[in-house]
């Protein structure tokens, strides 16, 4: 349906009232401490998307496919443990923070505009316990919730992702629209290289694997940095 | 959605090539006891190479045990299995008698495994402050840990990993390493890590990944029910020592609160002799503030 394109395209737009600019998740410390550079800026987006985003497209497939799973009525409990599960592996404070709230955000957002009955349960339950809903998991969610199919979905999720973090290199790097244009057109292979493997592993949550210790690190870092543009 | 399973079998992973060599076992369980709650080791189920010699009594009325591992390391095929039960207000700290040595695997497909399985009761506390894990050249090693917290239960646990036998100038040398961490407290998971490092696969320089560092370590500090906003008092304090002593390209500090419960202490850095002299800096200032209590170094060669 022409519909659902243009609602993803809405969905994943940086434009979207939410806040995902105002977050760098640790790039602006490593900027800041530890050299990171226009030019070393491809394999570390690299390293960064096979590291951390793919870790973001299985639990934003996993929760797809909860919205999916056409239960009524919405299976709330699988929901909520899949957004602590995400919270519990976000160790940075900041990063954890950053990602529920721009979650929290586009849930509000999308259940405002469509009063969509699992998008309404999901919200109500999340306050009611007070579970962080995280930002992978909302846009998985409110994407099933719309029926837009499943790669698409993850698709723009992952993209909408890589053009935010490439939109904070332009603020904190000496990166013009031209190079950050290109990153983001010669990183798109990878992107669909990782939904691909997240939906050969079925989103299995368990096999979600990181090692990015230095972002982390910067992310746990960000809150002493004397000079901060960002929020996180 | 299975959360309480934690499985580790790499991609390449083949159960026929890798019956275990061994399959080593120790279970100990401390309570306390009598009026003073003096922690006591209640029972203990040792099969080789895991070994304790015996527990020692501690000032502030815990008691420590030492690990042993009779074969000096862990051998590729090895699958070793640690549990550890602490009872209702018992308090119990265990160590190692020195770094555990990952063997290089005879044959490739060889993994060696551990697992620990830490439970501690309400109002126990563990602390589990092992020395450093070595992984040599062509070793392939799974490490699961699970620490499962009652009410009101403390938790000090650290583990640093070296880049090999860095004196040999064997660094990155080993084909894999796989941590799984999972914390949880009254049920629910608040810290889980998987980590999983293939150094022919990744690039250990990068900058989303260890750059110039080289010895990385965690350690986490929980105790079950203390509110948020004291979590973000310590998270304060301890990143004030943290920005005291880190000094990038060398060494970095950085502390997080967790989503629930605890804190946790990261640390990268050149050198492993420096994370391990200063992890006991934040345990102090950490175990003052939580328990109002100064630390008891283990008892051992430093």
């Amino acid at each position: 349906m022409p519909l659902h394109l243009l609602w993803l395209l809405q969905l994943s737009d940086s434009a979207l009232p939410i806040g995902a600019l105002n977050h760098s998740f640790g790039l602006e410390t490593l900027v800041a401490e530890e050299s990171l550079s226009a030019e070393g800026l491809e394999a570390f987006l690299r390293d960064y998307l096979q590291e951390l985003a793919a870790v973001e497209i299985l639990f934003c497939g996993a929760a797809y496919r909860l919205g999916r799973t056409n239960q009524d009525p919405f299976p709330i409990q699988p929901w909520l443990d899949l957004n602590v599960q995400f919270s519990a592996y976000k160790l940075a404070r900041e990063s954890r923070g950053a990602s529920a709230t721009l979650g929290r955000r586009l849930l509000q957002l999308v259940k405002g505009l469509t009063e969509d009955p699992i998008l309404a349960a999901a919200t109500a339950a999340s306050r009611e316990t007070e579970t962080d809903i995280h930002h992978c998991a909302a846009f998985g969610l409110a994407a099933a919730a719309l029926g837009i199919e499943e790669q698409p979905a993850l698709l723009a999720y992952g993209h909408q992702s890589l053009a935010n973090l490439i939109s904070a290199c332009q603020r904190l790097l000496p990166l013009g629209q031209t190079q950050a244009t290109r990153l983001l057109w010669e990183l798109k292979p990878l992107l669909a290289e990782l939904v691909r493997r997240a939906q050969e592993n079925d989103f299995d949550i368990d096999d979600a694997v990181c090692f990015a210790p230095l972002v982390e690190m910067g992310s746990i870092r960000h809150p002493r940095l004397s000079t901060r543009l960002f929020i996180s | 959605m299975n959360t309480s399973a934690m499985t580790c079998e790499p991609a390449t992973f083949n159960p026929a090539q890798a019956a275990p060599r061994v399959h080593g076992k120790l279970r100990l369980r401390f309570e306390a006891r009598g009026e003073c709650r003096r922690t006591i080791l209640a029972e203990s189920e040792q099969h080789s190479p895991l070994r304790i010699v015996r527990a020692f009594q501690l000032d502030d009325g815990g008691s420590l045990v030492h690990l042993h591992n009779l074969s000096g390391g862990v051998l590729g095929g090895d699958h070793l299995d640690l549990t550890v039960q602490v009872g209702a207000h018992a308090m119990a700290q265990v160590t190692s008698t020195g770094a555990t040595r990952i063997y290089s695997s005879r044959n490739h497909a060889e993994l060696a495994q551990q697992t620990l399985h830490v439970m501690v009761e309400d109002n126990g506390i563990v602390e589990y402050l092992p020395d450093q894990l070595i992984p040599f050249g062509g070793s392939r090693y799974c490490q699961e840990t699970r620490f499962e917290l009652g009410a009101n239960a403390g938790l000090f646990w650290w583990e640093t990993v070296a880049p090999g036998r860095e004196a040999r100038n064997e660094v990155f040398a080993y084909d894999l390493l796989q941590l799984k961490t999972r914390i949880s407290a009254l049920g629910q998971p608040i810290a889980v890590e998987n980590m999983r490092i293939e150094p022919a696969m990744q690039s250990m320089c990068s900058l989303a990944r260890l750059s110039s560092y080289q010895y990385f370590s965690t350690f986490y500090i929980c105790r079950t029910g203390v509110e948020s906003s004291r979590w973000l008092e310590l998270e304060t304090l301890l990143g004030t020592l943290a920005e005291q002593l880190s000094q990038p390209s060398r060494t970095v500090w950085g502390i997080s609160s967790l989503r629930k419960h605890g804190v946790v202490v990261r640390a990268l850095s050149v050198s492993g002799r420096e994370l391990t002299e200063r992890l006991p800096d934040f345990w102090r200032v950490a175990k003052l503030f939580l328990y109002d209590r100064e630390i008891v170094l283990p008892r051992k060669v430093y």
